[in-house]
């Protein structure tokens, strides 16, 4: 019986070919798997910032592009991903590519940074503000050259596009012709950390006497970095350096501390804090729980809070203070070291007090002494920078080869040599050296962390608690300070003061494709041919 | 691409097959399931090839891009495993003496088509990218359609007593340069430096030779036949 129905089926599809048609082509549509073609080409890319900070949002909201490759010189944007290289991308540019709904923007950045004319640094620097000022749904890549990426480039920006042809005969032709690319970046779209934590890392060394009787000098340097795609911030200066001269003090002082002869009676407090690019939220949190815990803290009465910021390049350096310490406070006691140390030393140096009042106004707080300001504590900030407003500090171009040991060396030296001077109480015309020969600052050993901390990208969004980079650095604190603590800073469940998103590197692919049009004419072409061979074997066989 | 590219390319690699097949008189010969029996004889050949290049061909150790031409040279020996298959198609399946090698050769190009080409068309050419090699396949699988059946042509020819002893020297010839020709091709790959297109154009005008010349010999002869009448 099912076989007699079986037949009727069969000759139902015999009997009509439309039918049958019908029947099969949306069949085979079905169920052919979706495009199991391996890419030709595939490349890195790095997404730009996305994160909420203080109710408002930044960066791009989007992760997922699978349309067609545009050059920057194109008039038409809509449903494309623009390629531009980097000295082409301008802002008005770019306003004109988010109104025109463009898929996607790729941006190709050059092979080295550290050696292009200033001049497209600068305008790089410019436009990695401008970009981070607002958010955008268009998904911004960015990605490195290389000869295969600017194949594509050179590819998308000769192939002249239909909607710039001059007549519709043109751009038919064209159409067959051209050799277009689909950008595709598949995956998860990007989505909200939920429960990411953010990871201070702090430690001590105390003072000989009673603990909670001796005064503190407190020592901070925040240690993540900041780009316009985190992926490609390494940071070097700006904070790899800062975290550096932290660590090579902490060896120096932890190394008179073992000593009882030159055990000192103050106490002094190292942190390194997390997202510092992002409102110096992990010393914000970690300043809340220090003061507002019902145990006794150090940082409670704490004699100075000394933040460093940048500080491997450069001749200067400049102490940034929101209200100039009175006469005769420990702060001041430190600022008037720093200047004799400078001058007996390096008398060629500049060194200069900056005094910024605090805005609170502003979005963002110019420095990280800042924080403790706001709490009334008495801090400052040393850096080269002699404003906090120089854009290298929140830039892709900070990297290794801005910085110098030498200079960094010199400048941890004087750090030290200051703040010894103020811990030991060593009278002030003296010219006494306290850190030579075995007590030295060591070049090497700043070199080679330099090297390290600004061989990878350091995003806030990736230095959770599984970082291996957070757990290097709290191993090297745990050698040389005592009880080396992790501090967690989770954001509100309700109100999150800061939230991270995933996906900050994608694989990118570039298909090479052909317009619908061309198929077409495909068609065409093979029927002709079709045509001919019908036609040579009609006569073949006739003539046979 | 698209499905339709896909079905451009199908179009393009079978269509020649279903034109040859109606219009050379195989179909009011209702030879079709002679033709099934011949694909079968191909994929019993094909399997005999390989367990003899699975055995005494071991993969070489050698880069890939060094070419190993005396290596190529000894596994396409191998191939005259086919003209023999060829032959025995011929010998067994019963059919008019001309109609005898059509069916042949018409049995044994479709079933390499079903077997080789049929599953790249269908994994690559609906891929996202786009690539000629689908079409130049296509292309290629209507040259292979003529070398095959020129191949036939000449194994039957060879098996003719009352073919020309001059003659019999040409068709060997012919054989052994048919069997040789994917060697031959590689050899001018890699010393020319031809592209995917000109290689095509070869392979065409190599095949379009052969195939004349053995259909040059086959008319000779069968006028020959005729005149006995």
């Amino acid at each position: 019986m099912w076989l007699c129905g079986a037949d009727e089926v069969v000759e139902m599809f015999k009997s009509s070919f439309p039918l049958s048609f019908l029947f099969f082509v949306p069949v085979l549509i079905l169920i052919s798997p979706v495009s199991p073609a391996a890419a030709a080409h595939e490349f890195a890319v790095f997404r730009m910032q996305q994160y909420d900070l203080q109710g408002s949002s930044y960066g791009c909201r989007n992760s997922l592009v699978n349309v067609e490759a545009r050059a920057i010189e194109a008039q038409m944007y809509t449903r494309r991903c623009v390629i531009t290289k980097l000295q082409d991308l301008a802002m008005d540019k770019y306003r004109e590519i988010v109104s025109q709904n463009a898929g996607a923007l790729l941006v190709l950045l050059p092979q080295n940074l550290t050696e292009l004319p200033n001049i497209v640094k600068e305008h790089l620097l410019e436009l990695e503000q401008d970009l981070m000022q607002e958010e955008t749904p268009l998904p911004v890549y960015f990605a490195t050259e290389t000869p295969q990426l600017l194949d594509i480039y050179a590819d998308v920006k000769t192939s002249m596009n239909s909607d710039q042809a001059g007549s519709a005969a043109e751009a038919l032709l064209h159409a067959a012709s051209a050799n277009g690319f689909q950008m595709v970046v598949a995956g998860a779209q990007s989505k909200a950390l939920g429960d990411f934590q953010l990871v201070n890392i702090q430690g001590k060394l105390t003072g000989s006497g009673i603990e909670e009787q001796l005064p503190t000098v407190a020592i901070v340097a925040h240690y993540d970095a900041y780009g316009v795609a985190p992926m490609l911030a390494k940071g070097a200066d700006s904070n790899g350096s800062g975290v550096v001269a932290l660590l090579e003090l902490a060896r120096l002082f932890s190394k008179l501390y073992t000593n009882s002869r030159t055990h000192a009676k103050f106490n002094l407090l190292f942190l390194l804090s997390a997202g510092g690019k992002l409102n110096y939220m992990g010393t914000k949190r970690w300043i809340e729980d220090q003061l507002d815990s019902s145990e006794s803290s150090l940082l409670t009465d704490v004699s100075y809070v000394m933040c460093l910021d940048s500080l491997g390049a450069g001749e200067n350096l400049y102490l940034h203070v929101s209200k100039p310490p009175r006469d005769g406070v420990a702060g001041d006691v430190l600022l008037g070291n720093l200047r004799e140390v400078m001058g007996q030393f390096y008398p060629d140096a500049k060194f200069e007090m900056v005094h910024k009042k605090i805005n609170l106004a502003d979005e963002y707080l110019s420095w990280e002494h800042e924080r403790f300001s706001i709490r009334r504590l008495p801090a400052f900030t040393l850096s080269h920078h002699s404003t906090h407003k120089a854009p290298l500090r929140k830039s892709v171009l900070d990297v290794r080869d801005s910085v110098d040991k030498n200079v960094l060396s010199r400048n941890v030296k004087i750090i030290a040599e200051s703040l010894a001077r103020h811990i030991f109480n060593l009278s002030h015309d003296t010219d006494f050296e306290v850190f030579a020969d075995s007590l030295k600052v060591e070049p090497q050993t700043i070199g080679s962390w330099l090297d390290y901390i600004s061989s990878q990208p350091r995003p806030a969004q990736s230095l959770g608690k599984t970082s291996p980079l957070v757990a290097t650095l709290q191993q090297a604190l745990a050698k040389l300070l005592k009880d080396v603590q992790l501090h967690m800073v989770k954001a509100d469940k309700r109100d999150p003061e800061f939230v991270f998103y995933s996906g900050l590197e994608y694989v990118m692919n570039a298909y090479n494709v052909k317009p619908a049009v061309f198929d077409l004419f495909l068609a065409l072409g093979i029927a002709a041919y079709l045509g001919i061979i019908y036609f040579l074997v009609q006569v073949g066989t006739t003539c046979h | 691409m698209t499905f339709f590219h896909f079905g451009n390319c199908v179009a393009l690699a079978y269509v020649p097959y279903v034109i040859v097949y109606k219009c050379s008189g195989l179909a009011e010969y209702s030879a079709f399931w002679k033709c099934v029996q011949a694909g079968v004889a191909y994929m019993l050949t094909q399997l005999c090839k390989m367990m003899i290049l699975a055995t005494f061909f071991p993969p070489s150790d050698l880069p890939e891009e060094t070419f190993d031409i005396v290596g190529e040279f000894l596994k396409c020996t191998v191939d005259f495993a086919d003209l023999v298959g060829l032959h025995f198609v011929m010998s067994k399946v019963a059919g008019k003496g001309q109609l005898k090698f059509m069916i042949a050769g018409m049995g044994w190009a479709t079933a390499e088509l079903v077997m080789t080409r049929f599953l790249p068309l269908w994994v690559g050419a609906r891929g996202i990218e786009f690539d000629w090699k689908y079409i130049q396949m296509s292309f290629d699988s209507n040259v292979s359609l003529m070398q095959h059946i020129a191949t036939a042509t000449l194994v039957w020819l060879y098996n003719r007593h009352d073919l020309h002893k001059s003659l019999v020297s040409v068709v060997a010839i012919l054989l052994v340069l048919s069997s040789y020709r994917p060697v031959i091709v590689e050899v001018l790959i890699h010393a020319v430096g031809l592209g995917t297109w000109t290689v095509l154009l070869a392979k065409l005008l190599f095949t379009s030779s052969v195939g004349l010349i053995a259909l040059r010999l086959y008319v000779s002869l069968s006028l020959e036949v005729n005149s006995y009448y």
